[in-house]
């Protein structure tokens, strides 16, 4: 067993690795991520995951919902650190499987993994607490430069393979009726479906893309039993979809999907504008990189000021003539704390990921995951929708519309793992506040 | 030694019959720099100061046949002052206010939006109410000169500022901050009766200071109002620190008038601070003592292992040298993570009560005093500060360090490195609050609001609110 296998081992057991074997990691993980670029390629399948904030528990759920790596491969879309109590099993073991399997592991940067962000919201004050000085989170913060801005995945297919276990009670379903297919699917931590919605197939893909979008789970979901009708035959209006293709082969079809963690910068209008920016840096506190990881998508026209102070929001608008210029079919982020663990926007054309369930201990949400099918439809030739689509084929065309559909999705939805499997550790020397012997601040009481 | 004999100095009140001119308090921190001379100002000797003294008044009192009288909670032996019934009345209609404003049962990422309702409504109001709480010769005492301000300028700024943020929908230490100021206010308005030390102190903690904290966890609940706690787990608490001062006074040694403020030692027949941990004594003890209320607040809002969402508090529950030693560190702690943090204090408006004009007895930086007082022995490297825990960072450096504000001073942020970001070293000059993306605060939803943060954005000072639709949003270069 080598020793990344063994740290990899003791990691998954919560237990930190030592601070030389940390560095030792950290260095090869830059020079593997240094070869990445800013929008790493991925194929599906792929199982596409949120803001973990330090959760470990709930991330070793994730992985037992999701699929062990590298049986799985994963993309992790920032925000591993800040918040939670693990930030550091978390990073630390995410970077071991990054490096133990470097095509099944792709993990982005988020607006956390960054040195002032670091030091405001937790991980820095947990480095100093475990390992006794700042050195390891130096290590992480030199590794936080080099992770990449975006990821695109390529060759999803549209139509998912059902799932047969469902919960019985629960389970929203439009039938499946002759010549549709299987659009998205949501299940719970036992793998039962609890809602699934389908799509009518080959058929004109403005239709059949808009027809069933904005999956978003309903508040109780055994309340509003059949709530999403089987497909209609119109559009969803605004769409702007009025192409009328026939479509080709449904997972040929299926444009990229464009994976960054807070969303899009009104200077970027092509992924390969993203591929031009110098990453190897800190987060900015402005310009596209900033906005790459801060931004917000918001229920308003063009952009607006974001209320965190960095990035902006953007609207329907913005992202659907960014997908459209670029081919995509969807937009995945993470960044903002969903109730039901995923949040669909836009007719479909942005999802929220949130991977970190009862965020904080209290904020009673689930988390979720997205997969990806692969599609084999085209005997694995992946689409070359890449990003460089709308470029290719002239500028906003019509025809480019039409002919991208989304991707089958399937979310995967968990809550916090269970509570009582974890020990209580010796207490920790406390805050220097509570031993030295000073003076001050009491004796301003005298000072006058 | 003060010159009332006390062993704790006392917040000087207005001679009612010298001549007073009113501020409308503003905003004088405006980056990171400000805060060293806001550790030495008026403003802060005097913040200090009434804290101190609400926090000597909880120490039981030693009585004369040598038994000790505590002040728990609901005690009866605490008598309220007509002043402190008026401001129960006062946070009693605030608490109705939420009956009007019920939280919006819509789809909602977290903070619910009628918190906003809720805040428009207070600010509406505010006049009126302060009117039916506070007496004519106080709140309208107009200033010397003829055209300033009245008292209640400066009355309204800090009680505006204690209600978290409408806009951010969070509360946090800062609005606990700017409350304590509106109290604070008051006592140097001469509103609450002079009594034998302590009495009216006490009064104000068990009579106005608890109920106030009460009122915001039900806020925080009703409204589900995000944790402010900027550092998470890693922070004391997400929104509160004074419960955790006064309450561990509570069970401190007794003392008499002229004894030294106890720094070790506990009451004894006071509840192990391990027993914090202990959902059954939580709840015993949260019914007569704030420390305990606030956690058990931590355990009604909160799911998980106690020392893994609260890890600062169970560590300190393994203080073995009693609640004076506990009171003694979280004032030490409270001074360097609400009052020396940027992030927390930005926001906190000076007029005349509290005043940024330097005090002329402060001591020099007293938070590099504090600062040189980390572990010895240890490779503490210049940004990280005494290694032993996030918060037991030296308040001169780390309390000082806005999260990035400081970048641009260059000399506290933490060693960037060959990587540094660009605007390290080129970041144009100016205060925070220049413009949305340079500046303000980098998840304002997280971060410790400002007191007076409520109803603007960090960018509001020069940016339009974001509308929705309309002329307002910035277009980008290449949209339509």
């Amino acid at each position: 067993m080598s020793d990344l296998d063994r740290a990899i081992e003791q990691l998954r057991a919560c237990r930190l690795i030592p601070e030389s074997q940390v560095r030792e990691l950290c260095y090869k993980a830059r020079e593997l991520l240094i070869e990445e670029g800013n929008v790493v390629s991925v194929d599906a399948p792929v199982t596409i995951c949120g803001d973990i904030h330090g959760q470990f528990h709930d991330l070793m759920e994730l992985f037992r919902v999701g699929g062990d790596v590298p049986d799985t491969n994963y993309l992790f879309m920032g925000d591993f650190v800040d918040r939670g109590f693990y930030s550091l099993e978390s990073f630390l073991l995410l970077l071991c499987l990054k490096v133990r399997y470097p095509d099944r592991m792709t993990l982005i940067r988020g607006n956390h993994e960054s040195r002032q962000i670091t030091t405001v919201y937790g991980f820095y004050d947990e480095c100093i607490r475990k390992y006794g000085s700042a050195n390891v989170w130096r290590y992480c913060c030199e590794v936080f430069d080099y992770l990449a801005l975006g990821a695109i995945v390529l060759g999803a297919s549209s139509e998912l393979e059902p799932t047969t276990a469902s919960a019985n009670d629960t389970t929203q379903s439009t039938m499946p009726i002759d010549d549709t297919e299987l659009e998205t699917e949501v299940l719970n931590s036992r793998g039962e479906v609890t809602m699934s919605t389908y799509r009518a197939r080959q058929r004109s893909s403005s239709d059949a893309s808009t027809d069933s979008r904005n999956i978003s789970p309903p508040r109780d979901i055994s309340a509003a039993p059949g709530q999403l009708s089987a497909p209609t035959r119109s559009g969803a209006p605004g769409t702007g979809a009025g192409g009328d293709s026939n479509g080709s082969a449904p997972g040929s079809r299926t444009g990229a999907v464009l994976c960054v963690h807070g969303g899009l910068s009104p200077l970027i209008d092509s992924v390969d504008k993203i591929r031009l920016i110098d990453r190897k840096q800190e987060v900015p506190h402005e310009g596209a990189m900033c906005d790459l990881l801060w931004s917000d998508p918001d229920e308003i026209e063009g952009w607006g000021l974001s209320p965190r102070g960095a990035g902006f929001l953007f609207g329907g608008d913005i992202v659907k003539q960014f997908n459209h210029f670029n081919g995509l079919s969807l937009v995945a982020r993470a960044h903002q704390l969903v109730m039901e663990g995923y949040k669909e926007m836009f007719d479909g054309g942005i999802v929220t990921v949130w991977s970190a369930p009862n965020y904080c201990y209290r904020c009673g949400n689930v988390a979720a995951i997205l997969e990806l099918g692969e599609d084999t439809s085209s005997g694995g030739t992946v689409a070359r929708s890449n990003g460089e689509y709308g470029r290719s084929n002239g500028v906003m065309g019509a025809d480019s519309l039409s002919t991208v559909v989304s991707p089958g999705r399937r979310y995967r939805v968990f809550e916090a793992a269970a509570q009582d499997t974890r020990g209580m550790p010796a207490k920790k020397p406390v805050a220097d506040y509570f031993l030295v012997s000073e003076t001050y601040p009491l004796t301003i009481a005298n000072s006058s | 030694m003060n010159p009332e004999g006390r062993a704790v100095r006392v917040l000087p009140t207005l001679d009612s019959s010298a001549s007073h001119n009113f501020l409308k308090p503003v905003k004088k921190i405006h980056e990171s720099q400000d805060v060293a001379p806001f550790l030495t100002s008026k403003g802060y000797t005097d913040i200090m100061t009434f804290a101190l003294q609400l926090n000597r008044s909880m120490f039981p009192e030693k009585l004369a046949d040598g038994t000790s009288q505590p002040w728990p909670l609901n005690t009866d032996e605490v008598q309220f002052s007509a002043p402190v019934r008026q401001l129960q009345e006062l946070l009693s209609k605030l608490e109705d206010l939420i009956q009007e404003v019920p939280p919006d049962s819509g789809p909602r990422r977290f903070g619910n939006i009628s918190f906003r309702k809720w805040h428009e409504v207070l600010e509406e109001r505010a006049s009126s109410l302060l009117k039916e709480c506070l007496p004519a010769e106080i709140l309208e005492r107009p200033s010397s000169d003829a055209d300033g301000v009245t008292a209640e300028a400066e009355l309204k700024a800090y009680f505006l500022g204690s209600w978290g943020s409408g806009q951010r929908l969070d509360y946090g230490t800062g609005h606990e901050l700017s409350f304590l100021a509106f109290l604070g206010s008051i006592w140097k308005l001469n509103g609450f009766p002079k009594s034998s030390p302590g009495v009216e102190e006490r009064a104000i903690v068990l009579g106005v200071i608890e109920p106030y904290l009460e009122l915001v966890r039900l806020l925080i609940k009703t409204y589900t109002l995000e944790p402010a706690g900027s550092h998470g787990v890693w922070g004391l608490d997400d929104h509160a620190f004074l419960p955790y001062i006064f309450g561990s006074a509570q069970l401190s040694p007794a003392i008499n008038e002229t004894d030294l403020t106890p720094e070790e030692d506990s009451l004894p027949d006071a509840p192990d601070p391990a027993g914090v941990v202990k959902k059954n004594i939580v709840e015993r003890e949260r019914k007569t003592n704030m420390y305990f209320s606030a956690i058990g607040f931590i355990y009604d809002v909160k799911k998980g292992p106690f020392w893994e969402h609260s890890p600062m508090l169970y560590d300190i529950s393994g203080i073995r040298a009693g609640w004076g030693k506990i009171n003694k560190g979280m004032i030490k702690m409270w001074n360097a993570e609400v009052l020396s943090k940027y992030p927390v204090v930005q926001h906190f408006p000076f007029g005349s009560l509290f005043s940024w004009d330097r005090d002329p007895y402060a001591v020099a930086s007293p938070a590099t005093v504090h600062a040189t007082s980390g572990p010895q022995g240890r490779p503490v490297i210049p940004d990280a500060g005494p290694p032993t825990s996030a918060t037991a960072r030296p308040s001169a450096d780390s309390g000082t360090k806005a999260p990035w504000a400081t970048a641009g001073a260059g000399s506290r942020v933490p060693p960037m490195g060959p990587t540094a970001a660009p605007w390290a070293a080129t970041r144009r000059d100016g205060p925070p609050t220049a413009g949305p993306s340079t500046t303000a605060l980098p998840d304002t939803s997280r971060l410790p609001p400002g007191p007076m943060a409520p109803t603007r954005a960090p960018w509001a000072n020069s940016q339009p609110p974001a509308p929705h639709g309309g002329d307002g949003p910035t277009k980008a270069p290449w949209a339509k």
